[in-house]
């Protein structure tokens, strides 16, 4: 068998400049078939993480995670990754980097791909990048642009969430979310919500996202953040803050 | 539109109906069933009544399977309860053809390899017991106490991982349960999530 997982640790321009981010990436190539995983993995199988060890002076950000996708394996929901994707991270570089020099940022990976059957991996990663000056910065790699285009969006739309028996209801005023067709959303945080798509309905005109409360759901969080991944425009953030489901109920749902 | 439209939404609510019938809930009764195992013996739950029975899932060919049964952690675990009078059955819902699937002679294979100690390994090759229970991973735990309640659910242990080396980091929740309920206190911890492969279900 051919390795389920080929990854790189890449960056998105040749030389870094001091003072300012930069971004670094892991490409994730993942053979025919095969998954790798969201930050919340969704039924079973493992997120990807990654160890830094840089320079001092240095900062990585968090995985800056992709709209994951919905892999349905034996009646189980998984989310996650196929084909070529990148997972973006933020450098910070600290203003003091000596121009001319080069630094070695390296990473420990550990991932989990599965495509019925599941294989865990690990790899460590360098890369070598030039410190440069301002002037002289590098083009951007185009999978970056990419990534960044694709990225779920944040914007201005407002939610709040409420548990309504043994769901929990999202609304979210100010986005669109056409008719509610093919539309997906994920949870970032796991045993809040079940993993089954929402259930779609406009409420006074306001889009609300339903779901089956998660069987291993303990306790209202602060917020449910969610991915809703639509299937003509770019997927969008929400971030939803729960409030009491008694407390401003929604107007009856619309007669249309 | 509008018909698609209904149809979509006629799916997302059976969905919330088969999540309703398949869900276990903590402090529910844990539904009974009868299971043939490895040794060609009928195993009923509720004839353990008056013990404590712990129910994990299973498939040997799966690497958190591995993880925990390699470093000893389930075997480990397993001997502890058994010889505390805990019932310990082991599950395999995995689909005849699928990874992990045993036969009566591989599972005892499977107990020899690793010494490991479950008072019986039950095999649901049609996956209605798993179902039943809404187990996702291997490894899936089920606690339920001696009165037939369903004390905790969830993971093996506290940290998601497929590595031996977050073994002596992570809080494992079986025998902290066993120990709450040992102790007559209800278990601190009642849920977590379970990580671990998918169990390999039929169609």
């Amino acid at each position: 068998m051919s390795e389920p997982l080929a990854i790189t640790l890449v960056s998105a321009r040749t030389t870094l400049t001091a003072g300012q981010p930069a971004m670094l990436g892991l490409r994730l190539q993942h053979a025919a078939g095969w998954h790798t995983y969201w930050v919340n993995p969704g039924d079973s199988g493992l997120p990807t993480r990654v160890n830094w060890t840089l320079p001092h002076g240095f900062k990585t950000g968090e995985i800056a995670w992709p709209t994951p996708q919905r892999f349905t394996v034996d009646g189980l929901a998984n989310f996650g990754y196929e084909g070529d994707v990148l997972l973006p991270v933020l450098l910070d570089v600290p203003a003091d980097a000596r121009p001319g020099s080069s630094v070695r940022v390296r990473a420990s990976v550990k991932w989990l791909a599965c495509h019925e059957e599941c294989v865990p991996g690990a790899a460590t990663l360098a890369i070598d990048l030039r410190v440069g000056s301002a002037t002289a910065m590098s083009e951007p790699d185009a999978a970056f642009a990419r990534a960044r285009s694709t990225a779920p969006e944040n914007g201005v739309w407002s939610s709040v969430a409420r548990i309504v028996g043994d769901r929990i209801e999202v609304e979210v005023r100010g986005a669109d979310l056409g008719d509610g067709e093919r539309l997906d959303a994920f949870a970032e945080q796991p045993k809040l919500i079940a993993n089954a798509p929402p259930q779609f309905s406009l409420r006074g005109g306001v889009p609300v996202l339903a779901f089956a409360k998660s069987e291993y759901f303990e306790a209202q969080p602060k917020a449910l953040d969610l991915v809703v991944a639509r299937p003509h425009a770019r997927a969008i953030r929400v971030h939803a803050v729960f409030v009491a489901a008694d407390l401003a109920r929604p107007a009856p749902a619309s007669p249309n | 539109m509008k018909l698609t439209f209904a149809l979509a939404s006629g799916l997302a609510a059976s969905l919330f109906a088969a999540q309703a019938i398949a869900a276990v809930s903590i402090g529910a009764p844990a539904p009974d069933f009868t299971l043939t195992d490895s040794n060609g013996n009928a195993q009923t739950l509720s004839h353990y009544k008056g013990r404590t029975v712990v129910l994990e899932w299973n498939n040997p060919g799966c690497p958190f399977v591995h993880k925990h049964y390699e470093s000893g952690n389930i075997p480990h675990q397993q001997a502890n309860a058994t010889s505390a009078g805990v019932v310990w059955l082991t599950i395999n819902s995995g689909a005849a053809g699928k990874q992990g699937n045993v036969d009566g002679r591989g599972a005892n294979e499977f107990i020899a390899q690793y010494h490991a100690s479950p008072t019986a390994y039950l095999l649901d090759g049609d996956g209605k017991v798993g179902h039943l229970y809404g187990a996702k991973t291997t490894p899936h735990l089920f606690v339920v106490d001696a009165s037939g309640t369903l004390r905790y659910m969830g993971g093996i242990d506290s940290i998601a991982s497929a590595d031996k080396d977050d073994l002596s980091k992570a809080t494992q929740y079986v025998p902290q349960v066993l120990a709450d309920l040992k102790a007559g206190k209800s278990p601190s911890v009642t849920t977590s999530q379970p990580y671990g492969c998918g169990v390999k279900y039929g169609p």
